[in-house]
């Protein structure tokens, strides 16, 4: 047994790095640069120039704290044509544009001077000084070395150097002449000198330990610390440092643990409640086999279980908080009235969480509901055809006796291990109520966390969810174990 | 099939393990009128655009005769485009004075908005229609968007759904269990030098199958699912054309003893660690961030993906049933006679063991119809013009006067999951052992 267990917690560590895997690369292949995300602002290239130099230093300042200018990951696996350096352009949205163009032309040397091409033209029109005569050029330039930056394809490149030509050849603007012509040269030079053949040659690059999932997993700060020590350093998910939401950039921790609490609640009232009704309602049914009730409520069962939950909140939010029908019984959304605290007197405050969480619960319990009296009912029937029954019936013992005493605490043994499978699968199940109904769970978290591409949160949430669904069958299998003993692990 | 029932019992009995499970599955009554409406549903979702159409099936105005929903396929294969005419038809209720018609059942599409019947009126409510033929017999929705229409095109959907992410589900799964199931721990054995090699070029197989066109797959989901499938097979065939190579380099070097020692490679621990890695994994969560950050994510991506998700269940079942049919007598005979392993696998050992399979098929639709009902009730991975019976519903949030757009989509995913899972209960009856007698 303690083999097996071992030998099961073993399994938990790659599990936990697939994982990992799998939602770091879910992040670096989401749209959107993530240091915008988190800086909450979208790139602008109007405004006036010290607003634009004060939010590029805001933009690399925050791109260092995130880590966001090391490697990816440990290696990297592409084409030669790619340089082990592309990682240093910071703006996901420029860096994947040069991605781009390796993949069409090959030559990294001279798209790399048409980049750098690019980035001198915005340099040099800090020198030039705006008046009356040249207000819509220095518009143009800026438009178009901005389009530069996120065009791949030959004719709108050649159209926005063009106008780039046009409008540099009013006096004025003679300091920006100069790059304009280099960066013409420089295309020019990528199309003449282009190696696409270089694409299909694999390399394989080691970046080493510093890279943006080092940093994420294990941080940058010295092993044995304590955070205050080393306030500005990361200490690596593995460590506890989760990393602060995006949307609001409050700790993980904090945003997570108050989530987790309301849905922890939600879950194990629905599963008490489901457990309490559908033990006996198995018994019952099980025993009177093919009576009117038993066909009856297998046929409810049935539905019960085919009924998707999200259909039934809607029904139940439009009809029984609305007074459409004259049956505004129920608060609508969220879990707590307006002007309801902490200091509120005890019962009322029980009430009103009671008002507010009836239909979620409701929601919540009537599929487990149904599928453990089924699952009840089965038990109750296979165990009703044992030998040993027979036999404790036929030497004259009553009949509630047999049913209380030997059928009943038998067919309880799977009933009890489904709770671990069904932990894990009510968490998740709790998400599609938790959105209807407003309440700040788990659920309605990792949806807003997913939709608005907050990814701490998700990593987090994806992480413990595994973690969670992990334990729960490895504590379904002890219990299996546990209950009967017939059950070996030992035993190869 | 009501015919079927009526042969007299007194007929020898077909006695194969097919025809067993046929006469135990038409024991079960509900699960045959599960069936049976299961075919209601594929009819509905097939002819659908001759169901609920805007255009109508035959029409004659001007002098000119038209087939315009017949037309309205071939244009959609390619093949001619529509009459000069249609372009200036906008609504072929009023536009068009007909000299004879012929209406579809439904005379409009899912996302034809009737204006004059917009912000939610109800079956009963007093409608501004020209007949009866253009009732909304189920209402509308805000845009007036008829909720019928919707319905029907639907079961489509629905139906897409569940055989195009199972399909996907039982081609992985079978693959993967029955690799696992036939070689079990120690039926696979390969030469060192083959293995080493083949290991060596799975990361150079995936570069020149998939990296190299990365930017052209990408690209593809935008011309059209069949561009991306074409693509990923594509994809495929190189991958499998360059482990070829290693193929043809460890031939001769086969002869070198050192090289040459055989290995039994533990297949079946490998596949179901990998399976025991992968349902930890929390798939809807996982589904849905998958589909969030697409940029523009489709139908037929999210059925990939529902697909992609679902297939450790059939894999599982697959491996048992082979590990257990892999020992029988028949697997020893072909061995025996000198069958190739892939021929004794394809012939002889899978269509013995997929049988169970399609319970588990049964209920992974439901589940997978399920899904995409809950995604696209979120607004997740589904275009806002495509309506589903998810999308319908969620038109129904906050809107409690318009009862019918929170009724009839509702009800339609519940009869839908409620006659899969039927199925799946008349085949679990059906199949199980202990009631062969």
């Amino acid at each position: 047994m303690f083999s097996y267990i071992a030998k099961r917690l073993l399994y938990f560590i790659p599990t936990f790095f697939i994982i990992s895997f799998v939602s770091f690369g879910l992040s670096k292949m989401a749209p959107g640069d993530p240091v915008r995300l988190a800086l909450g602002s979208t790139d602008s290239s109007a405004g006036q120039m010290t607003e634009l130099m004060a939010g590029e230093q805001a933009y690399y300042e925050m791109a260092e704290k995130m880590g966001m200018n090391l490697p990816s990951f440990y290696f990297s696996f592409s084409s030669a044509a790619v340089p082990d350096t592309l990682y240093k352009v910071l703006k996901t949205a420029e860096r994947e544009n040069l991605a781009r163009l390796i993949d069409q032309y090959g030559n990294w040397p001279q798209i790399e001077a048409y980049y750098k091409s690019i980035k001198a033209i915005e340099i040099a029109m800090f020198s030039v000084s705006s008046d009356s005569t040249n207000f819509s050029q220095i518009g143009k330039v800026r438009q178009n070395s901005g389009a530069l930056l996120s065009a791949y394809e030959q004719d709108r490149i050649e159209f926005a150097i063009e106008q780039l030509v046009e409008a540099t050849q009013v006096p004025s603007m003679a300091p920006v002449k100069g790059p304009v012509l280099a960066l013409k040269q420089n295309y020019q030079a990528i199309l003449a000198e282009a190696t696409p053949y270089k694409n299909y040659i694999p390399s394989f690059k080691w970046f080493g330990w510093n890279n943006q999932y080092h940093f994420w997993m294990f941080g940058n700060a010295p092993f044995w610390s304590n955070a205050e020590d080393h306030p500005s350093k990361g200490y690596g998910f593995l460590r506890g440092d989760f990393g602060n939401s995006y949307a609001d950039k409050r700790p993980v921790t904090s945003k997570v643990g108050e989530a987790i609490g309301w849905t922890l609640m939600l879950n194990m009232i629905a599963l008490a409640i489901s457990y309490l009704i559908s033990i006996p309602l198995g018994v019952k049914t099980a025993v009177n086999k093919d009576s009117r009730f038993d066909k009856v409520s297998t046929v409810i069962l049935f539905a019960l279980f085919s009924l998707p939950s999200f259909w039934i909140a809607t029904m139940l939010i439009n009809y029984f908080t609305t007074s459409e029908y004259g049956m505004n019984w129920f608060p609508t959304f969220g879990v707590s009235s307006p002007g309801i605290d902490a200091d509120t007197p005890f019962f009322k405050f029980f009430f009103d969480r009671l008002h507010h969480l009836i239909l979620p619960i409701f929601c919540m319990t009537y599929g487990s509901f149904a599928y453990l009296s089924r699952q009840m009912r089965g038990g109750v029937l296979s165990i009703l055809r044992m030998d040993y029954v027979r036999t404790a019936l036929a030497k004259g013992l009553p009949q509630e006796t047999v049913i209380w005493k030997h059928v009943f605490r038998n067919s309880l043994i799977p009933i009890i291990t489904l709770f671990a499978y069904l932990f894990p699968a009510a968490i998740s199940g709790a998400l599609i109520i938790e959105i209807i109904f407003q309440i700040p769970g788990m659920g309605k978290l990792s949806y807003a966390a997913i939709v608005g591409r907050d990814y701490p949160i998700v990593f987090t949430v994806l992480m413990f969810s595994a973690i969670l669904t992990m334990v729960g069958n490895l504590a379904a299998d002890m219990m299996y174990a546990l209950v009967d003993p017939r059950i070996s692990f030992s035993k190869k | 099939m009501a015919e079927k029932e009526k042969i007299p019992a007194k007929k020898p009995q077909d006695q194969s393990y097919g025809a067993i499970v046929v006469r135990q599955f038409k024991k079960n009554r509900s699960a045959v009128w599960a069936l049976r409406f299961l075919i209601f549903i594929i009819g509905v979702g097939i002819f659908a655009d001759f169901l609920a159409n805007e255009k109508p099936l035959y029409c004659k105005f001007e002098g000119q005769t038209y087939f315009p929903v017949f037309k309205q396929y071939a244009v959609d294969l390619g093949l001619g485009s529509n009459p000069e005419r249609f372009n200036t038809i906008y609504n072929w209720r009023s536009d068009v004075e007909f000299e004879s018609v012929i209406w579809p059942l439904i005379p409009y599409s899912p996302t034809t908005t009737d204006k004059l019947n917009r912000d939610y009126t109800g079956p009963f409510a007093k409608q501004r229609v020209q007949s009866t033929k253009f009732k909304h017999w189920m209402g509308t929705d805000k845009l007036g968007r008829d909720v019928l229409a919707g319905l029907i095109h639907g079961a489509r959907v629905a139906m897409l759904v569940g055989i195009v992410s199972m399909s996907i589900a039982s081609f992985i799964g079978i693959l993967i269990g029955s690799i696992a199931g036939y070689f079990g721990d120690n039926k696979l054995k390969v030469t060192r030098i083959t293995l080493v090699l083949m290991l060596l070029f799975v990361p150079l197989a995936w570069f020149y199958g998939f990296q190299v066109r990365s930017y052209a797959i990408a690209d593809s989901l935008n011309s059209g699912i069949l561009f991306t499938v074409g693509h990923i097979i594509l994809g495929v065939l190189i991958a499998a054309a360059v482990f070829v190579i290693p193929y043809l380099i460890s031939r001769p070097l086969k002869r070198i003893p050192v090289l040459g020692k055989q290995i039994t490679i533990p297949v079946d621990i490998l596949v179901s660690r990998f399976i025991e890695i992968f349902v930890s994994l929390p798939s809807f969560l996982l589904i849905l961030s998958i589909i969030a950050i697409l940029e523009s994510p489709n139908l037929y991506i999210v059925m990939a993906i529902i697909g992609l998700t679902s297939w450790t269940g059939i894999a599982r079942l697959i491996r048992g049933e082979l590990l257990r049919v892999r020992n029988l007598e028949y697997i020893e005979a072909a061995e025996a006679l000198g069958y190739s392993q892939t021929r004794t696998i394809l012939r002889h050992a899978i269509p013995n063991s997929l049988t169970p399979v399609l319970i588990s098929i049964a209920f992974g639709v439901a589940s997978a119809i399920l899904t995409e009902a809950f995604l696209s009730f979120l607004g997740i991975g589904v275009p806002a013009e495509q309506v589903t019976w998810g999308s319908m519903l969620s038109a129904a949030r906050g809107v409690p006067q318009a009862w019918w757009l929170a009724i009839f989509p509702g009800f339609a995913i519940f009869i839908t999951v409620t006659i899969f899972n039927l199925m799946g209960e008349g085949l679990t009856d059906a199949l199980d052992p202990r009631l062969k007698k």
